[in-house]
């Protein structure tokens, strides 16, 4: 189905899937105006919210099925498979999220359903963000989203973490936004474009100017810090402890795979021609990101700070897949994506039910002995582990197989080698969360009694479980689903790779 | 008996039920009512063994290459396929991996008595994924077993091992880990190189050997890799210091399934993948000077640190290092009798070591107890156990006429050619193993029974004599008439010579044609 972007009957069915959202979150905001007393009034919200991600994933469904492209250039937004696979895992992630929320808001009495309209709207800004294809849309997804989750961090008002985080990420995230705008606007000066075809084809055409390389910089520092790539990292482990626990997942999941995804068409789009320039600074950074992500949690001793670190680490493996520049690392984004992003869910959704109302964050000692009282929940939270670990026979390993193809066949081995380096570090920190729940006894008798599992997050727990186990040893779908050439972003030829 | 096989099909599906019996009677051992867990996992044992034991007579010796072959399409476009096969170096493994398993699971009969259900659950993921280790002949497959084997080995010992079972486990698991992690690197690294030349990306064993050559750039790095995951498991001598902890800390069918079958994945990933990939580099004469060098160095080291050793398993321990060491220099001998007697060590020392550490795990049920000078007199009060001891260390000090002298014995004079002052030194190791095996069979069973404790222990009851003699039998059997073993294994051994040794320039090895 060709559409004119032009026009803007166009523009709003390109837009379908963010413009639902949007109506919706505004929706869900009106009834919360009106209803906000108690949680009953949270759960309703909540519940009304998860129809508009319905909504949003319908229409993304819709415009995917029918093969929306654009009728000549891309304007502001893509339409392309890329962008639907990529809206689809974010709202996939923002669902979880809410069904993670719903009680667990509840239960640390924090009353104020405001938090659903700002989820959607957060999510209406990542998938803005991953399926920009013009720099203001880009930026302004970016500031919409990050907008939202400054609030959410911050949203647990009455616990100073909370407030610390959201001052934090609030602080660096301007930053942050301040170097990507110059970038934007050096890269504009240079080529008097904002369209990402036009400027491409603007660089392949004529050798970048010093503007432009400086713009190219800065963008990719603006990114740097978005995805928490060291040393731009500084904030994340902090935020990440004060952030509401499914806050927490959803900026490790959420945040970063949309930063990713905008990355990587960026850098597909706008800047292939440069890609001598950037490929050495993502080498650069991959490198330093595993290592120092890996080697910095090993000696957390919260679960959040160590699986933030770890998140940490892990936007350095998917570097590799930027660095490759090519279909198979875009299918490794993917997948790689969506296997983090499910692990990652369901370990947040599993340490927010051990959370007690109120309490200092979850400790890898309060796990001690959890198997023997909530064996489901602790091995659960094991397979999470040895997913993220890279584990084969789960999904993670697939995804880290796919990460490490995508380099190889460019011909790169160090940053392989540097990655699984640091995968073999990292069982430093994710093994002693599976001894310290099953092999050590629990501390007190009273140990793990005040674990609530409320059964909307059991079961979403338990879906991704089970399908982090199924993609470990039948991949096929998600491989294939993955390596289509549709959703591939359009990867301008290399002028010479390292082959 | 191979008509019989034939007409049920056996070929067809024996690798596919041995694989997926273990894992399909997890969950039933799981959900079970306690008491019965033991029973359902020896029933599903002795079906192992059943179907499996049919590989003897099914497994052709006189006809190379993989047998009993499947290739299934398991993730299309990536070249990963289900395909299993087993050929001279790996039938015997997988025997000793069926015969092992019920009288693991017999062995554990009283001494496991918390969390049944987990035990033998996890004795049977273990199962599945040693056969799945030699079975696999594709790459990816290979590598998922290889690792997936961690699990239910960490578990093991984490749960029901001794005292400092933590420690055992999480070193055990990190050794094994960090030491096979670039081998997955490797992997996608050989596939990738071959896939661009020949534009078919495969996993399969059989297309990578193939095009082998093509991986001859990157040779040196490539073996690295493999070598580093397989010496770690092996373990070859400075990477050994996983070995006695898992095996002291871990509950005897832990420690028989150490010794029996996952210290023989590494031998056995050398001669499989390492070695046949990159024979230039592998049997260059520098790095086979090299592994040679720590093979002897293992050999002779551990059996010095298994004579001074004060705990019973952490003995045998050091002396599995010290027979591992043999296979390793057999297998860098790279001669038809060397070989052979590699596979052979592999084997009988299986056997030994299973019947060492069965036999320690009695005694421990009775007396709570793996020091050495805790005993002492034993035989007087249980004349069986000490009998069958004796027999077992004889085999291991590799005395003529049991099984232990079969392997060394070709070891040595197969290996004497490439490396004579080698082999002069590894020889002298009878010395030190007759040294620790025959002192501590001394102090623990003749002396004098000093201690009051030691009076009331009991001989071995029916059950573990069901247990040991099986072992005792095939200790005596393959001492006196190692032929239909060697038969078994000369064809692949001759056929694995003649492939690494065709790909290396000619006088780097000296005439392989030695009479035999």
């Amino acid at each position: 189905m060709p559409i004119d972007l032009s026009s803007p009957s166009g523009a709003v069915l390109a837009l379908l899937p963010e413009l639902l959202l949007s109506l919706w979150a505004l929706v869900v905001l009106l009834y919360v105006a009106w209803r906000h007393r108690d949680g009953y009034d949270m759960r309703t919200a909540g519940a009304l919210s998860l129809l508009g991600y319905i909504f949003a994933v319908a229409a993304t469904g819709w415009l995917a099925w029918r093969g929306a492209h654009a009728e000549g250039l891309s304007i502001m937004i893509a339409l392309d498979g890329f962008r639907f696979a990529s809206d689809a895992l974010l709202l996939w992630i923002a669902g979880a999220v809410t069904i993670l929320s719903v009680r667990w808001l509840i239960r640390q009495g924090i009353l104020a359903p405001e938090y659903y309209p700002l989820l959607m709207l957060a999510t209406v800004g990542m998938m803005l963000l991953a399926g920009s294809a013009d720099l203001i849309t880009l930026f302004l997804g970016l500031e919409v989203m990050s907008i939202s989750v400054y609030i959410l961090a911050g949203f647990d008002r009455t616990r100073r973490a909370s407030a610390e985080a959201a001052l934090k990420y609030f602080l660096i995230g301007a930053f942050a936004s301040g170097f990507l705008l110059y970038g934007i606007a050096l890269t504009y000066g240079a080529t008097g474009q904002f369209n990402f075809e036009l400027i491409g084809a603007q660089f392949a055409a004529t050798p970048p100017t010093l503007m432009a390389k400086l713009g190219m910089g800065l963008i990719l520092i603006g990114f740097a810090f978005k995805v928490a790539a060291v040393p731009f990292h500084a904030w994340a482990p902090d935020v990440y402890e004060g952030a509401p626990t499914p806050i927490t997942a959803f900026m490790a999941t959420g945040v970063k795979a949309a930063a990713f995804f905008a990355l990587a068409r960026v850098l597909a789009e706008v800047f292939p021609a440069m890609v001598a320039l950037w490929r050495p600074v993502l080498f650069g950074l991959a490198i330093v990101t595993m290592l120092v992500g890996n080697l910095t949690a090993l000696s957390q001793t919260s679960m959040k700070r160590m699986l933030a670190y770890s998140s940490i680490a892990h936007a350095g493996y998917l570097m590799l897949a930027l660095w490759a520049h090519s279909d198979e690392g875009t299918a490794a984004v993917l997948v790689y994506l969506l296997a983090y992003s499910i692990t990652t869910v369901a370990a947040f959704g599993i340490l927010a039910s051990i959370e007690r109302a109120g309490a200092r964050t979850v400790l890898l000692t309060d796990l001690e002995g959890l198997f023997a009282v909530r064996p489901f929940a602790s091995m659960g939270l094991s397979i999470c582990m040895l997913s993220l670990l890279g584990f084969p026979g789960t999904f993670g390993f697939i995804g880290k197989w796919l990460l490490l193809s995508a380099a190889l066949h460019q011909g790169q081995a160090v940053l392989p080698i540097v990655a699984m380096v640091g995968s073999a570090i990292s069982i430093g920190y994710y093994l002693p969360v599976v001894l310290a729940m099953t092999l050590k006894p629990t501390r007190t008798r009273q140990a793990h009694q005040t674990i609530r599992f409320p059964r909307p997050a059991r079961i979403a727990v338990a879906i991704c479980i089970f399908a982090i186990m199924l993609f470990g040893v039948w991949p096929n779908v998600v491989l294939n689903f993955a390596s289509q050439k549709v959703v591939q972003l359009r990867q301008a030829e290399l002028p010479t790779g390292p082959r | 008996m191979a008509a019989f096989l034939a007409s049920i099909g056996y070929a067809h599906w024996v690798i596919h039920v041995l694989l997926a019996l273990p894992i399909l009677a997890m969950p039933v051992i799981l959900f079970a009512p306690v008491k019965s867990a033991r029973y359902i996992a020896f029933g599903v044992a002795l079906t192992e063994l059943v179907v499996g034991i049919g590989l003897w007579w099914a497994f052709d010796p006189t006809r190379g290459g993989m047998q009993f072959v499947t290739d299934i399409t398991w993730v299309e476009g990536f070249g990963i396929g289900y395909r299993v096969g087993i050929d001279g170096l790996s039938v015997l493994m997988v025997l000793l991996s069926v015969i092992m398993l019920p009288l693991v699971v017999w062995s554990s009969w009283r001494g496991i008595d918390q969390k049944q259900r987990g035990f033998y659950a996890l004795i049977m993921a273990l199962n599945t994924g040693m056969l799945g280790v030699f079975v696999a002949t594709d790459l990816f497959l290979f590598y998922m077993f290889w690792e997936l084997l961690l699990i239910p080995m960490y578990f093991m010992i984490g749960i029901w091992g001794s005292s400092n079972r933590l420690y055992a486990a999480t070193k055990f698991v990190i050794y094994t880990f960090v030491g096979s992690f670039m081998m997955l690197v490797a992997i996608i690294w050989m596939v990738a190189v071959v896939g661009r030349a020949t534009g078919a990306y495969s996993f399969a064993y059989a297309n990578l050997l193939e095009h082998a050559d093509l991986l001859k750039p990157w040779g040196g790095w490539l073996f690295t890799a493999f070598a580093l995951a397989f010496a770690v498991k092996v373990p070859l001598f400075p990477f050994h210091t996983w070995l006695p902890d898992a095996h002291t800390e871990a509950p005897t069918a832990g420690s028989v399934d150490l010794a029996v079958i996952l210290l023989k994945m590494g031998t056995y990933g050398f001669l499989r993948f390492a070695i046949p990939f990159f024979p230039q580099f592998a049997l260059s004469k520098t790095v086979g000077t090299v592994m040679a060098t720590l093979a002897v160095i293992g050999i002779i080291y551990a059996a010095l640190v298994a004579m001074v050793q004060p705990d019973l398993k952490r003995l045998i321990a050091y002396s599995s290092v010290s027979h591992l060491g043999f296979v390793m220099l057999g297998i860098w001998g790279s001669t038809v009798e060397s070989v052979q007697g590699a596979i052979m060590v592999m084997v009988s020392h299986g056997l030994s070591t299973g019947a060492l550490f069965f036999m320690v795990g009695m005694l421990y049920e009775r007396r709570h107890t793996r020091k050495i000078s805790d005993y002492g007199g034993l035989a007087r009060v249980t004349p069986l156990l000490a009998t069958a001891f004796v027999i077992t260390a004889f085999s291991s000090i590799g005395l003529p006429g049991l099984n232990g002298f079969v392997g060394e014995f070709l070891v040595l004079i197969g290996s004497f050619g490439r490396y004579p002052w080698l082999v002069g030194i590894a020889a002298t190791v009878v010395v030190f193993s007759a040294g620790y095996m025959l002192w501590s069979t001394q102090r623990v069973f003749f002396n004098r029974l000093t201690n009051p404790l030691n009076e009331g222990i009991g001989d071995l009851n029916l059950r573990e004599l069901a247990v040991i003699v099986p072992l005792i039998a095939a200790m005596i059997w393959i001492g006196l008439y190692p032929g239909p073993l060697l038969r078994r294994t000369a064809g692949a051994a001759q056929q694995y010579v003649e492939m690494v040794q065709s790909a290396l320039p000619k006088a780097a090895l000296p005439d392989p044609g030695a009479p035999r």
